[in-house]
């Protein structure tokens, strides 16, 4: 029976032989369908095994399987191999140009005036201002009366404010919250807040005027709050917003409804103080003015000013935001030209 | 006001302290030096004669000079084209290298002719040319005959002086005059000060009495001088003028101006000749048409201060004297006045008629009450300068003034306003240099006001002026304590965040104006109808009033970006409106062109379902429930939104919000391609109650999805949909579209739309029987309540 062992072994050398033509999942099937199915060749050797005499039988039998074995063990592996290389091929076909653009809505713009305004009032949240919000329509009361700016002062001209038809007025600055906030004070005791919001004057649109703008108005009222609060908070205040290096400097000036008045400079961030053309040449900017209270404000509002004193300040939030990022035109900030606005977004 | 720093430097010693110097000492003390210039400038000048002058060989108008420039540089060639230059006048010559205004001088040939410099106009040397006569502005100048050669000509002329240009704040309106900027300016270089005196002289009173029948003229002051000759002023006064930013005229309307520069006190001269009757009294009820001093005629009404003769208007009392009685070449008799007038009521004269003047803006902002004595000054000029035969007494209406201001403070009080520990003696003396009284007063400090200074009322002006004379880097810098409970509310928080949100799902914000011109003031009214509030005093018409919308600003926005190629657009902004009686916030939102999820490579039009995708969105952000808002078609004639692609959003009987697409009349009436809009009343958004998060336990049993495909009618909402179908069986727990389709296959009329039934049994899992029940009911509920057909 050695011919049925050398069939075998010619069947195997053949099947293995005709393996290596194989290169499709399809033709894989053929061939296993050939060599290794029921009626394939060597499943007909098995059959002859019969015929051999019993004491043969289980070499033989060995020497088939172990053929049978080593043709299925090839399969296996061959089908491994297309299998993958099919995957392959069909994730190569799948593959995307890396560089083409994601899928997204896009993070929108700030308007730098809101981003300013914003910073401005986390700023003093943070350091525990409650923020108040007033409104854009006030009336004499609040926003010259109480301010210490009585019926016929300069400031109450028709040249400079917007008056509505009847009793109201547009504000022509944030410190109408003022008034408000002391009148309403019940307690009348300690007060802080941060008053954010637009306001009106009947100044023509040009580069540097705006008959809108906008201001942060701050306002801290306690027993014995003095001139060296106020030093040391706006002090905190410009380095927070222009950077820990700046330094402010007070310059006594005029406002109805505090005095002591100062305007308050800021140490120049470009020539860091020696003088250039963003300072005209001073080496200081000035960002906002302030002041001590004035008793006869706190007084309108039902405080006594023998017991409270305290100071208030008001910021110019498109000054700021121009000196921040080099804004030209104020008028840019009422276009929201959305090649403008695009250089704009929340840093946090 | 315009200091010279060479009058100042009359009264007080500059020496060592430049002008920046005092600039900047003055700035940080509150008065604001704007700008400093030099009157005239030029390096390079020196005095030259003319020796002899022959034309050009090459020109018609261009002459040859030689020029003596004295010992050192002997006798130069110039070639200059002034028609006066001659053989004979001194003149100005800038010399090789000489850096002018806005020139350097260079040795040049001239047509072929050698010149070795230029001789000069004042103009050139940057004077103003209103101070210049026609001949000085056309030729060169003339120095008189006495120049000395050779010499730097500025300071020979008094032309080397600094103007420093004073910015001044609204209460410090003393500072007006000369000597209270030398006072200010002693005190802060601590140096002594100088100034001049003018005793108040007894004499007969003047022929003219003065009077006052308005309370707006409290004092008044006359003086009379006789027999003046009128001339030219001398030059010392003339460059004091110029540098002071007036243009000298003659001796008297000079002394007007000089005196008024140097004690802040308008004065106004009359022809005594001209005037009809022997007296002047004040009064503030002439009405009609006035005449004044620059020709042009004016109409009075009442509240207008008169200074009258005979019922007619000889002056508008503080701004302008009239034509009638004005001091010219011929005037031999004069009359001084020195009034003090109600500054509001200069003021409104003022602005009303256009016609403001150095005098008129003084008393605005306010004048002293130094009548006589600024008088004084006036009339000892007069004496000096225009060769009186006689200068009468002064003859004073209301001499009552009030006493100088007394105000007790102390130490402490200063210090506890400033922050600072100021000792008691600087502060004192700080007072006294500034012109104040100042004592110990028991514990206290008794300070008396200067009655130049109307601005010092109370304690705490005591304590301003300490701390600016003394310097604000004397106050320590420190922290304060908080009161207790701050930082941003809830409401606060939920807009910021809701901002935040907003960017983050790509809108960007804006900001717009509030107010609008007159057709767009009712444009958008759904939130907020009613009467707009208009400006009664706009600037223009573009602004007049103010917003009840916000949609018509982002309008403007959008076609501002249409029109510079940013087509498409998604922005949001938050903002107050007012009606006549009413106000809000509102947050609006505004989109153009396409949502371009992929650049250019994926884009959709953005439409109705973006804008209430963004409200949902909202919504879910907040924590408030969905089926809290309802929306409805938006029903109007208003010919703004698309009327099929548009909605109010409704909380209960509330308008919450008003979306949609642009009416393309609308489109086509502003110019735009597209646009969808919705406006959200922020107002009532923020005052609906959010839910928090929770835990939800999800359940054990399985759900299951069963779908069915609807025809119904074209006016069946998908909302009556869902809510007939859940309400059919408790198992339905949500109905969802998948599906809208109308038109082929589908019969007019209708449409046919496909929905998932989400059903769930939370107890159990549900078995196929239930589930066919809850989805028969559910098909039952349809067919008999909305009339659909159900397709299998």
């Amino acid at each position: 029976m050695e011919d049925l062992i050398q069939e075998a072994r010619r069947l195997r050398e053949e099947a293995e032989k005709e393996l290596h033509e194989v290169l499709s999942l399809p033709s894989l099937q053929e061939w296993r369908n050939r060599h290794l199915s029921k009626k394939a060749p060597l499943s007909a050797l098995m059959a002859r095994l019969r015929e051999a005499p019993p004491e043969e039988r289980g070499s033989l039998g060995a020497g088939l399987n172990e053929a049978r074995k080593a043709l299925e063990g090839l399969f296996g592996e061959k089908e491994r191999a297309l299998r993958e290389e099919a995957l392959t091929k069909k994730l190569e076909s799948e593959r995307v140009d890396v560089t083409l653009p994601g899928r997204r809505d896009g993070i929108g713009a700030i308007n730098p005036f809101r981003l300013i305004e914003d910073e401005i009032v986390q700023i003093f949240a943070g350091m525990g201002y409650r923020v108040e919000e007033g409104h854009d329509v006030e009336t004499e009361r609040y926003n010259f009366e109480l301010l210490n700016m009585p019926e016929g002062h300069p400031a109450r001209d028709m040249q400079d404010t917007f008056y509505l038809e009847g009793e109201g007025l547009l504000r022509t600055q944030t410190s109408a919250s003022q008034a408000h906030v002391l009148e309403e004070n019940e307690e009348k005791g300690p007060l802080a807040i941060i008053s954010p919001g637009k306001c009106y004057r009947r100044d023509d649109d040009d580069m540097t005027h705006s008959h809108q703008f906008g201001q942060v108005e701050g306002l801290l009222v306690g027993e014995g709050v003095s001139m060296a609060d106020l030093k040391g908070t706006l002090a905190l205040f410009a380095r927070k917003m222009f950077g820990e290096k700046r330094e402010i400097r007070l310059r006594s000036s005029y406002f109805p409804f505090t005095e002591p008045s100062v305007e308050v400079d800021v140490s120049c961030a470009r020539c860091e103080g020696k003088g250039c053309s963003m300072c005209k040449g001073t080496g200081w900017i000035e960002i906002l003015g302030a002041g001590e209270v004035h008793p006869d404000v706190l007084r309108k509002g039902g405080y006594d000013p023998e017991r409270y004193q305290g100071f208030a300040f008001g910021v110019g939030i498109e000054r700021v935001a121009m000196l921040r990022y080099g804004i030209d035109d104020i008028r840019r900030f009422y276009q929201d030209d959305a090649r403008f606005l695009a250089g704009f977004r929340e840093e946090d | 006001m315009k200091v010279s720093y060479k009058w100042l430097g009359e009264y007080v010693d500059l020496t060592g302290v430049s002008p920046e110097e005092l600039a900047r000492r003055m700035t940080l003390a509150g008065v604001e030096v704007e700008e400093i210039r030099p009157l005239a400038s030029g390096t390079g000048l020196l005095i030259g004669e003319v020796l002899s002058s022959e034309p050009h060989p090459d020109s018609d108008h261009l002459h040859v000079l030689q020029v003596d420039e004295g010992k050192e540089r002997g006798v130069r060639q110039i070639v200059c084209g002034a028609p006066n230059a001659r053989a004979g006048i001194k003149v100005i010559v800038a010399t090789e290298g000489a850096v002018l205004p806005e020139a350097t001088i260079r040795r040049s040939k001239i047509r072929g002719v050698q010149s070795e410099g230029m001789c000069c106009s004042l103009l050139e040397l940057g004077m103003n040319r209103k101070y210049l006569s026609e001949s000085q502005c056309a030729g060169i100048e003339e120095l008189p005959p006495d120049a000395p050669v050779g010499e730097e000509p500025l300071s020979y002329l008094g032309l080397d002086d600094v103007v420093l240009e004073l910015s001044l704040l609204a209460n410090r309106s003393d500072m007006n005059a000369m000597v209270q900027v030398a006072q200010e300016a002693a005190t802060l270089l601590g140096r002594e000060l100088r100034l001049p005196k003018a005793p108040l002289v007894e004499g007969k009173d003047p022929s003219v009495l003065p009077s006052s029948l308005t309370p707006r003229c409290s004092r008044f002051a006359l003086a009379e001088c006789r027999g003046v000759k009128i001339h030219p002023s001398p030059r010392w006064l003339r460059l004091r003028l110029i540098a002071s930013g007036i243009r000298p005229i003659n001796n008297i309307v000079d002394i007007g101006n000089y005196a008024m520069l140097l004690t802040g006190q308008p004065f106004n001269m009359y022809d005594l000749d001209k005037l009809p009757e022997g007296r002047l009294e004040a009064r503030d009820d002439i009405e009609g048409e006035w005449e004044a001093m620059d020709g042009k005629k004016y109409l009075l009404q009442k509240g207008d201060i008169s200074i009258a003769s005979k019922g007619r208007t000889m002056c508008l009392g503080g701004v302008m004297t009239s034509m009638e009685c004005a001091v010219d070449g011929s005037t031999r008799n004069i009359l001084v006045e020195s009034a003090l007038f109600d500054g509001p009521s200069v003021r409104r004269t003022s602005l009303r008629l256009g016609l403001a003047s150095e005098s008129s803006q003084r008393f605005a902002k306010g004048v002293a009450p130094l009548q006589e004595e600024s008088l004084a000054f006036a009339l000892a000029l007069v004496k000096e300068l225009a060769d009186p035969d006689s200068v009468s007494g002064i003859a004073l209406y209301g001499g009552e003034r009030p006493e100088r201001r007394r105000i007790k403070t102390s130490l402490p009080f200063i210090n506890r306003r400033l922050g600072t520990a100021l000792g008691e003696e600087e502060v004192l003396l700080a007072l006294r240099s500034e012109g104040f009284r100042a004592e110990k007063d028991g514990e206290g400090i008794l300070v008396e006001v200067p009655l130049r200074r109307i601005d010092v009322l109370g304690e705490a002006d005591v304590s301003e002026e300490v701390i600016r004379l003394l310097g604000y880097e004397r106050v320590p810098s420190r922290l304060p304590a908080l009161p207790p409970e701050g930082g941003l509310t809830p409401r606060q928080e939920r807009k910021r965040a809701l901002r935040r949100m907003l960017r983050h799902k790509g809108l960007s914000e804006a900001l717009t104006y509030s107010l609008l011109p007159k057709e767009e003031e009712d444009s958008y009214p759904y939130l907020l109808p009613g009467e707009s509030l208009r400006v009664r005093n706009p600037l223009t018409e573009e602004r007049l009033s103010y917003r009840k919308s916000l949609l018509p600003s982002l309008l403007e926005t959008l076609l501002w970006n249409q029109a510079r190629q940013s087509g498409d657009l998604a922005l949001f902004e938050i903002g107050e409106v007012f009606s006549k009686g009413k106000g809000g916030e509102r947050l609006a939102i505004a989109l153009m062109g396409e949502r371009r999820s992929r650049s250019l490579m994926e884009g959709a039009p953005y439409g109705f379902f973006d804008l209430k995708g963004v409200l949902e969105d909202i919504l879910q952000f907040l924590g408030i429930k969905e089926s809290r808002v309802r929306f409805e078609p938006l029903r109007s004639e208003r010919q703004e939104f698309h009327p099929g692609r548009s909605a109010v959003a409704l909380v209960g009987k509330e308008t919450l919000a008003v979306l949609g697409e642009l009416h393309p009349s609308e489109l086509k009436k502003r110019g735009l391609r597209s646009g969808s809009l919705m406006e959200i009343d922020l107002s009532l958004l923020l005052s609906l109650p959010g839910e928090g998060s929770k835990a939800r336990v999800p359940s054990r049993f399985p759900g299951t999805r069963r779908d069915l495909a609807l025809l119904v009618r074209e006016e069946v909402p998908f909302r009556e949909v869902r809510e007939t179908a859940q309400r059919a069986s408790r198992l339905i727990k949500d109905v969802l579209p998948f599906d809208e389709y109308r038109g082929e296959g589908i019969p007019a009329g209708k449409k046919s739309l496909a929905i998932a039934l989400f059903l769930q049994d939370e107890g159990k899992t549900l078995g196929e029987e239930k589930i066919q029940g809850a989805v028969l009911k559910a098909r039952k509920a349809l067919e008999e309540k909305l009339g659909a057909e159900v397709r299998e």
